[in-house]
């Protein structure tokens, strides 16, 4: 069952620090700053690649890492919605 | 206003108004030896104003104005007239400040490395700062640090020392008689007495230093020392900030360059010596 | 993973294991404005229990309005609370002195609930400590 297609702001639209195993975000649209751990780079990263549904962004990322617990996803756009740092189509 | 004072402190400076002369008197002599701002000219203005028009004479008592104003503040009686002065300045810093990034924090030089110690109310960063300005290291703040956002230098702060209740005692032992203001006894707070920075502070109030150490005390527990990450420093610190969000790109910046070039670390101490003792082996290190 | 300091390489480019976290687990954290930490510096602050607009109501366990005299209520406080007092409620639920401390639970839910525009709300508000 295809989900909602979830979108995230191009780079430039964040600045984005790494700070011991850690990222500090701040979105320029907002003008909030987050601090995020993984897999919320991750996330924003595969995001970059266009708009994807859940199942489209765990092929995504699937592709790249080994992970299991495909179910939490949902939790971590929930977040990641929440925040303002993505949002759906 | 009826009775005025204007101050300069470190690059900040104020206006201060009140219906009544006894609390400027007061402000005055405690900052003794401070300039007054060039050219007259003054970035903030405190009011100290009645509550109600009748309240100037009849139980008088001292409602905080100024440029910024904070809704539920409650009045003070005119005998803590100086503590309104000194929360007035406070408020102004706290709610209006946009040229450097605000750090609710005691800052120290020593050899041009400065170090910042930031934490709640009743950490002991005062109490701290106070008699490490009186061990050999520069007292730049006891409430504010002010970080350049262009160079990410401190700048000095320095305002009168908030003591409070056993503090008082500590640095009557320590400092001269005349640097004090008088004993305020049943303030909101407590009792608080302010000290005035030594002559030193005073003079160098226009040179600013590079941050060294980040420092997060915690008073009354078994000496300890941790290393505090990049992240939570940075966490930390925001929530120390009155004005991060609302610099927005330029304060995420300066706090990230801040926290990435300056370690940080948290220390729990049972006394203020133990404390001394700890970041003078900081210091040692530093320099190393 | 921490090895350099480029901002732009935050993502292994090699593969890696992803730790997707647990459904109750936090991994994103808003920065929120905050007052709390120099609250004590600039708000000599108060909360009155409960506010002007309360008209000589009492106060139920939850902290709601109700009728003067409502049994199980409290009645209103003869004096604001101050903004320790207050803190120290919150956190450990110890009365503050002169209060009841039966009542001290309807005291301390009424203050929770308090919205921006009443009476005390900015008081309350710069008591928050960050999560």
């Amino acid at each position: 069952m295809a989900g909602s297609r979830y979108i995230a702001d191009p780079e430039s639209a964040v600045t984005k620090v790494a700070l011991d195993g850690l990222a500090v975000l701040f979105h320029e649209p907002s003008g909030m700053t987050h601090i995020v751990a993984s897999p919320a780079p991750e996330i924003l990263d595969a995001l970059q690649q266009g708009p994807a549904d859940a199942a489209e962004l765990l092929r995504r990322l699937h592709a790249r890492f080994d992970f299991e617990g495909d179910e939490a996803i949902h939790a971590r756009l929930g977040e990641l919605e929440a925040a303002g740092l993505v949002r759906r189509a | 206003m009826r009775h005025r004072l204007a101050l300069q402190i470190g690059p900040v400076a104020f206006r201060i108004g009140s219906a009544w002369r006894s609390p400027l008197d007061a402000l005055a002599r405690l900052y003794a030896g401070y300039p007054a701002p060039a050219d007259g000219l003054c970035d903030f203005t405190v009011r100290l104003e009645p509550e109600r028009p009748w309240r100037r004479f009849l139980r008088p008592s001292v409602a905080i104005r100024g440029d910024y104003v904070l809704p539920d503040a409650a009045p003070l009686a005119l005998a803590h007239g100086l503590l309104a002065a000194e929360m007035g300045m406070n408020l102004q810093m706290a709610l209006g400040q946009r040229t450097w990034l605000l750090l609710h924090a005691a800052t120290v030089e020593k050899d041009g490395r400065a170090i910042v110690m930031t934490g709640e109310s009743g950490a002991g960063k005062s109490t701290l700062a106070a008699l490490l300005g009186e061990r050999g290291w520069r007292l730049m703040g006891d409430e504010f640090a002010l970080l350049d956002l262009a160079s990410g230098a401190l700048l000095p702060f320095p305002r009168a020392i908030s003591l409070k209740n056993g503090a008082i005692g500590v640095m009557e032992a320590e400092a001269a008689a005349d640097r004090f203001g008088p004993r305020l006894a049943g303030t909101p707070k407590g009792d608080i007495r302010h000290l005035r920075p030594n002559a030193e502070a005073i003079a160098r109030m226009g040179e600013g230093a590079r941050p060294a150490l980040i420092l997060f005390p915690r008073f009354g527990s078994a000496a300890a020392v941790r290393g505090v990450g990049q992240a939570e420093a940075f966490m930390r610190l925001t929530q120390a900030s009155t004005n991060y969000v609302a610099l927005g790109r330029r304060g995420f910046d300066a706090l990230a360059n801040l926290v990435r070039g300056v370690p940080a670390l948290a220390i729990d101490y049972p006394d203020t010596e133990t404390a001394v003792g700890l970041i003078a082996d900081f210091r040692r290190e530093l320099a190393a | 993973m921490s090895g350099t300091d480029d901002s732009n390489a935050f993502v292994p480019s090699r593969r890696t294991v992803l730790v997707l976290g647990a459904a109750a687990a936090s991994t994103v954290v808003t920065v929120r404005p905050a007052l709390a930490q120099t609250a004590g510096s600039v708000l000599n602050c108060e909360i009155p229990v409960p506010g002007p607009h309360a008209g000589g109501s009492y106060i139920a366990p939850d902290g709601s309005l109700v009728a003067p005299g409502t049994p199980g209520a409290a009645p209103p406080l003869a004096r604001p609370l101050r903004g320790e007092e207050v803190k120290t409620l919150l956190r450990s639920g110890a009365s503050p002195a002169g209060v009841d401390p039966s009542a001290a639970q309807a005291y301390a839910n009424y203050i929770r609930r308090l919205q921006a525009g009443m009476s005390g709300f900015t008081c309350y508000a710069s008591l928050q400590m960050p999560r």
